[in-house]
């Protein structure tokens, strides 16, 4: 039997999912559960008008990040922000803060093959997705955000409940 | 009488010897043969039985063409159970390894005497069209008898029925050149375009590159030389045994990597195929051409091949098709062959060429050969069934034959460029005259074809024939033109006089270039032969449109990582790991996994619903309700975006408390619903159907963006944010009491359809007074990381009171004692909310909501429609099967009038008998009216009741 | 699989990310009840379905999440331009 068919079933999101959070590392490229977060959804119609009301910087262009902050669409920010961080809740202004810290986890893909990994079943040209770069995109049928930290790091931000899949099939995509 | 090895030459590796298996029987090889080549060296000249006259035959050509030679590869399986068997391998193109076994196919019981043959002698019956003219009447018959018994004798490999304990890889790949073909024309473009600087992928469907080359010894020293060149350069990927079947919009091509079906099973590990997306900035097609056969009566015996076919197995392999081999020719390369051929030391005997005239240095060269030379000749007959013995030639194809004693002959009928990825990406074509082919013309795409696959190949002069002419007319030939599917000459001339005037026509009629050969040697003979009967030019007769895959891929190829365990994505909440451990049978809604019910010592599902009810309704329950989509509905605006959205008015709702939400489509049918709260004035925590979380999230970002941009609000989805318990029962508030904390529990501080906002367990939670249940119940939202902390926290102080999980099939029950129903299922895309009973979820006063308008159509009110009503059978204990259909009148006349279906039925252990919904034309005017359910053998009675509530109608234990 | 140039994020971006939204440029009418049966059947049901020139919806879904609009060939399947919601008929 292959390997894939060994698995009896995929861990669960969250708490399983962490037992199996230490570094795989064949081919060059380990795969980590990263740490709980402090993490946001921001919507406001303009960078301006998010930046006053939360107080940090945040990028304006699509795709560009700042200090932990993405600009994933043209009214939409994630922050990632370090475990505690609280955010004022903007009420009453033209803006949407909304915790999302529970809502999904984070797969650090790390190493000289980061980028030929994730590209079995990403669809972008990681080639050319430069550091410092973040993106809402898919891994097969799993929507993900795609945030290149370094040349080798990758961080993949997924539903809890897309979580185990998508170990696992970087996992087979890693191995080949 | 059949093919040898030649004493020396040819790539293979003679100090590596590799036993294999062919039917059973053990044969050698070397390293370095193809299946098909070891099989001619050791005398096989039979491989097959054909697709609809079983004759017997053997390979045509030694490369993608070939479409004779089918075989089943079976590479051993993992236990019982379990297989690897590939039907229809392509001889040629299947490498040998050490142990490598192999059948043919279509034969019964054996390949050299098959019962299916009879078919052959009763050609005369089995014209084009045969299947579609004879097996039209009765047409009950053709599925029992016609068919089945068609299946079993036409039709190529078998499926393989063990399951496949291989895995298989993708990826994307992103090129700015991507060159189709490894011969020496792909090897040119890819070092060209690599000196560009820009990532270049060659890919090529053999083990080595080289393609045609590698078929003449002179060119060795080059292709040698520039894979190594490619080889050192970093910007250049080269992908062997990999095929690329199919090209896409946007320079998108797929190709299919072979990993390890190459080597003994014993040696292949990890994946056995990759499936590559390319996306190119520019695709290069390199895919040279294929050689067209002859068509004339008897060309399908083994061992008439074709030319390039015995030229590849001299010159690659060191393989001698026979001991005396003669060549017909209407092509200069033909005779480039026979001097091939004889210099690796294969006995040509003769070239017969039809042309009267041809370049006299090759007439030189083959006469200074020492083989006999018959220009202005055709092959008539071919002596033989299973190999061949003999041929008969004469002048013009018509004069007075003699004979000549061969015992293999090969066919030079020209060239046809591949055409068929450019095809794909929907470049045109222009005509030929000095091919007879056509060439790529115009593309559609950036891309460009070079080489032989572009008309760039010295290949020499040639007609380009239907048929060789003959002596006889050309309904008593069997002169084969698409050996894969078994079409003759006289086929298609009889789809012409049939009425067939366009090639699609005439393509389907007679199957010439269907299927998993795609006309690779067909094409173009079946159109010349089309251009003689309907006495047009071949330009004006039309081009059959190639089709994606190239060549047949395998199913595990194309589904790459989506197989087994990651077939696809079974989404759990952080609770389904209790669930599992307590022995919880689960069902699949959506994509999520869901406990269905806890059985307990033995119990079945009938014993565990009911004793979980019982508890809800006399204790408490606990449930998992994570999988309930949410949003935030967030911004200044939210309170008006709802109000427009769903039908019953938002506007007003205050903060701290909750409203059930009906949400319609513009066409005014029902299609979600959910409880929603109001945490802030600007701020909304809405709740969907499982199912229909992301479907109502799109409808409403759309209408948000694209109708009411002006509105400041947006959206965010929550669903995993929030792991949901619910806790129901009368003792729901006891359980949760000691836990919860900042929230005042006290029914008057916290009424029923409210939410506070405080901690339990030491953490946030977002604490709803909702029931699904009709008992006093709370939905415990807490973030989705401690959900399985609370879960147990809240199980550990139910003891006290008895507290029992449940699932959803005990929710389900509960919800339709109370008449509460399920979108998509008690609903199904065709009720209005009056249709449903819901009259009272509608605004009315509202000016305008989605939907709205629809709901004012004349038809929406008119009296027939299907309306959600309760129905209790007479005998208690009978439940009726959901789906099952309602008629009035059980005796009246089939078909039948039907009235409407079941939507919902259950055993209700707290009733003491069963409930069941149903949607049924006019449905509340029949209150009280018994109506009948037929089913196999017997009729169901049972009484309509217009209100769906079975239990507490007054709702007086909500309230408490 | 097509590439499909987002306006939002100003990229060729894979199909896959895409989810598409039928004919564009039909507005949802402002008061519905003022419309006859027939105006409020052509509004929800009726579709020109060109062969050729085509403009249509798409949703940007897995990416930045916005509706646009787009012009595309229903014959070559090819994308002429695709253009921000709110923007004029191209």
């Amino acid at each position: 039997m292959s390997d894939v068919l060994a698995i009896p079933a995929l861990a669960v999101a969250g708490t399983d999912l962490a037992l199996e959070a230490q570094a795989v590392t064949a081919s060059g490229v380990a795969l980590t559960l990263e740490a709980p977060a402090s993490r946001w959804s921001l919507r406001a119609r303009t960078a301006q008008a998010l930046s006053g009301v939360i107080g940090r910087a945040v990028p304006a262009r699509i795709g560009e990040t700042l200090d932990g902050i993405a600009c994933l669409g043209p009214d939409e920010w994630l922050a990632d922000l370090p475990a505690g961080t609280a955010l004022p809740d903007g009420a009453g202004q033209p803006v949407s803060v909304v915790d999302i810290s529970a809502r999904g986890v984070v797969i650090r893909v790390e190493g000289a093959g980061a980028a030929t990994v994730l590209s079995s079943g990403c669809p972008l040209d990681l080639d050319r997705f430069a550091v410092g770069r973040a993106t809402r995109t898919v891994f097969e049928t799993v929507e993900v955000i795609l945030w290149r930290e370094s040349a080798t790091v990758f961080r993949v931000f997924v539903w809890r409940s897309f979580a185990p899949w998508l170990w696992h099939a970087l996992k087979a995509a890693e191995r080949g | 009488m059949s093919g040898y090895r030649l004493p020396a030459g040819g790539r293979v590796n003679r100090a590596a010897p590799l036993d294999f298996t062919f039917d059973g029987r053990a044969h050698s090889g070397f390293a370095g043969d193809s299946l098909a080549s070891a099989l001619v060296a050791s005398g096989q000249m039979l491989f097959g039985r054909s697709f609809k006259y079983h004759r017997p035959r053997g390979i045509l050509g030694m490369g993608t063409e070939e479409p004779n030679a089918l075989v089943t590869v079976d590479r051993g399986g993992a236990g019982p159970g379990w297989g690897r068997r590939t039907p229809n391998l392509r001889a040629p193109s299947v490498p040998l390894y050490q142990g490598l076994t192999a059948q043919s196919q279509n034969r019964y019981p054996s390949l050299k005497f098959d019962l299916g043959a009879v078919n052959d002698r009763l050609g005369a019956f089995f014209p084009a069209g045969f299947y579609n003219k004879t097996f039209m009447w009765p047409r009950s018959a053709w599925e029992k008898l016609y068919e089945p018994a068609i299946r079993r004798m036409a039709g190529l490999g078998a499926s393989p029925t063990e399951r496949d304990p291989d895995h298989y890889d993708a990826t994307y790949a992103h090129c700015e050149v991507l060159v189709v073909g490894g011969g020496l024309a792909g090897i040119d473009a890819a070092l060209a375009a690599a000196a560009d600087g820009g990532r270049v992928i060659l890919i090529d469907e053999q083990d080595e590159l080289g393609g045609g080359a590698l078929s003449d010894q002179a060119l060795w020293g080059e292709v040698a030389d520039k894979t190594m060149a490619l080889r050192r350069l970093g910007n250049v990927m080269v992908l062997t045994r990999t095929t690329a079947f199919g090209y896409y919009h946007q320079n998108f091509v797929g190709a299919v990597e072979q990993l390890t079906d190459h080597l003994a099973p014993a040696q292949a590990s990890g994946a056995r195929e990759r499936l590559w997306r390319i996306r190119a900035g520019e695709v290069i097609l390199a895919q040279g051409a294929i050689e067209r056969p002859l068509v004339f009566d008897g060309n399908d015996v083994p061992g008439v091949m074709l030319s390039s076919a015995g030229r590849a197995l001299a010159v690659r392999y060191g393989v001698a098709v026979g001991r005396a081999v003669a060549v017909m020719a209407v092509h200069d390369s033909g005779w480039r062959d026979a001097l091939a051929l004889k210099a690796a030391g294969v006995n040509v005997v003769a070239v017969i060429d039809l042309r009267g005239e041809v370049a006299a240095d090759l007439v030189a060269a083959v006469r200074g050969a020492g083989i006999a030379v018959h220009l202005g000749h055709a092959v008539t007959q071919v002596a033989g069934r299973h190999g061949v013995s003999g041929v008969t030639f004469a002048p013009g194809g018509t004069g007075q034959g003699q004979q000549l004693a061969v015992d293999a002959l090969l066919m030079a009928g020209g060239w046809t460029p591949t055409v068929h990825l450019w095809s794909h990406a929907k470049g045109s074509l222009r005509w030929d005259d000095t091919w007879g082919a056509y060439l790529p013309d115009v593309a559609q795409e950036n891309c460009r074809a070079v080489g032989a696959g572009a008309g760039a190949w010295d290949m020499g002069a040639g007609l380009a024939l239907g048929t060789l002419p003959g002596p006889k007319p050309i309904w008593q030939t069997k002169a084969f033109v698409d050996f894969q599917n078994d079409v003759k000459a006289r086929d298609i001339d009889l789809a012409v006089r049939e009425g067939m005037r366009s090639i699609e026509h005439i393509k389907r009629y007679t199957t010439n270039g269907m299927a998993t050969d795609q006309g690779k040697t067909s094409n173009l003979n079946g159109l010349q032969i089309a251009s003689g009967s309907l006495s047009k030019p071949v330009t004006d007769i039309g081009l059959t449109t190639f089709r994606p895959p190239y060549t047949p891929q395998t199913f595990g190829a194309l589904m790459g990582h989506h197989k087994d365990a990651l077939f696809q994505p079974i989404r759990k909440t952080v609770i389904d790991g209790w669930a599992d451990a307590r022995g919880a049978v689960f069902e699949n809604v959506a994509q999520w996994r869901r406990a269905r019910y806890f059985p307990q010592g033995g119990e079945d599902m009938h014993a565990a619903v009911a004793r979980e009810c019982l508890a809800v309704r006399q204790q408490v329950g606990m449930f998992d309700a994570s999988t309930l989509g949410k949003i935030e509905v967030v911004g200044p605006d939210a309170a008006e975006f709802l109000n427009r959205m769903y039908t019953n008015p938002w506007k007003a709702l205050a903060p701290g408390r909750c409203r059930y939400g009906l949400l319609l489509r513009e066409d005014g049918f029902i299609t979600d619903d959910g409880v929603s709260a109001r945490l802030a004035p600007d701020r909304f925590h809405l709740t969907t159907t499982t199912g229909g979380a992301a479907r109502v999230l799109a409808m409403m970002e759309d209408y948000l963006q694209t109708e009411w941009s002006d509105l400041d609000v947006w959206l965010t989805s929550t669903t995993e944010q929030w792991a949901v318990i619910a806790v129901q029962g009368p003792l729901a508030r006891a359980v949760i009491a000691p836990l919860v904390e900042g929230i005042d529990l006290a029914p008057g501080a916290f009424p029923h359809m409210a939410i506070r906002e405080g901690t339990i367990c030491g953490v946030p939670t977002r604490l709803f007074r909702v029931s699904f249940t009709g008992e006093l119940g709370y939905e415990v939202n807490v973030p989705a990381e401690h959900g399985r902390m609370v879960w147990e926290a809240i199980h550990a102080s139910g003891q006290a009171h008895g507290i029992t999980p449940y699932g959803t099939e005990t929710m389900h029950v509960l919800r339709a004692e109370k008449g509460y129903v399920i979108v998509g299922q008690d609903t199904d895309g065709t009720l209005t909310p009056d249709d449903a009973g819901m009259a009272w979820a509608v605004g009315t006063k509202k000016p305008d909501f989605v939907g709205k308008r629809s709901l004012a159509r004349p038809d929406m009110s008119a009296p027939g429609r299907k309306q959600l009503v309760g129905l209790l059978t007479e005998d208690p204990q009978e439940v009726l099967e959901e789906g099952a259909q309602i008629v009035a009148d059980p005796d009246q006349p089939v078909p039948m009038t039907m009235l409407g279906h079941v939507t919902s039925s259950y055993h209700s252990a707290t009733l003491g008998r069963s409930i069941a919904m149903a949607v049924i034309a006019d449905g509340r005017a029949r209150d009280g009216q018994v109506i009948h359910v037929p089913m196999p053998g017997r009729t169901i009675r049972a009484r309509v009741s217009a209100s769906t509530v079975f239990y507490d109608p007054q709702g007086s234990r909500l309230d408490v | 699989m097509l590439l499909i140039h987002c306006p939002y994020c100003e990229e060729d971006r894979p199909e896959v990310e895409f989810v598409y939204g039928g004919e564009a440029h039909i507005a949802r009418p402002l008061d519905p009840a003022t419309l006859s049966d027939e105006e409020w059947e052509h509004y929800l049901y009726i579709r020109r379905n060109p062969r050729g020139r085509h403009h249509e919806r798409w949703r940007h879904t897995h990416g930045c999440g916005r509706f646009f609009n787009a012009v595309r060939d229903t014959v070559s399947d090819r994308f002429e331009q695709t253009y921000k919601a709110g923007e004029p008929r191209k």
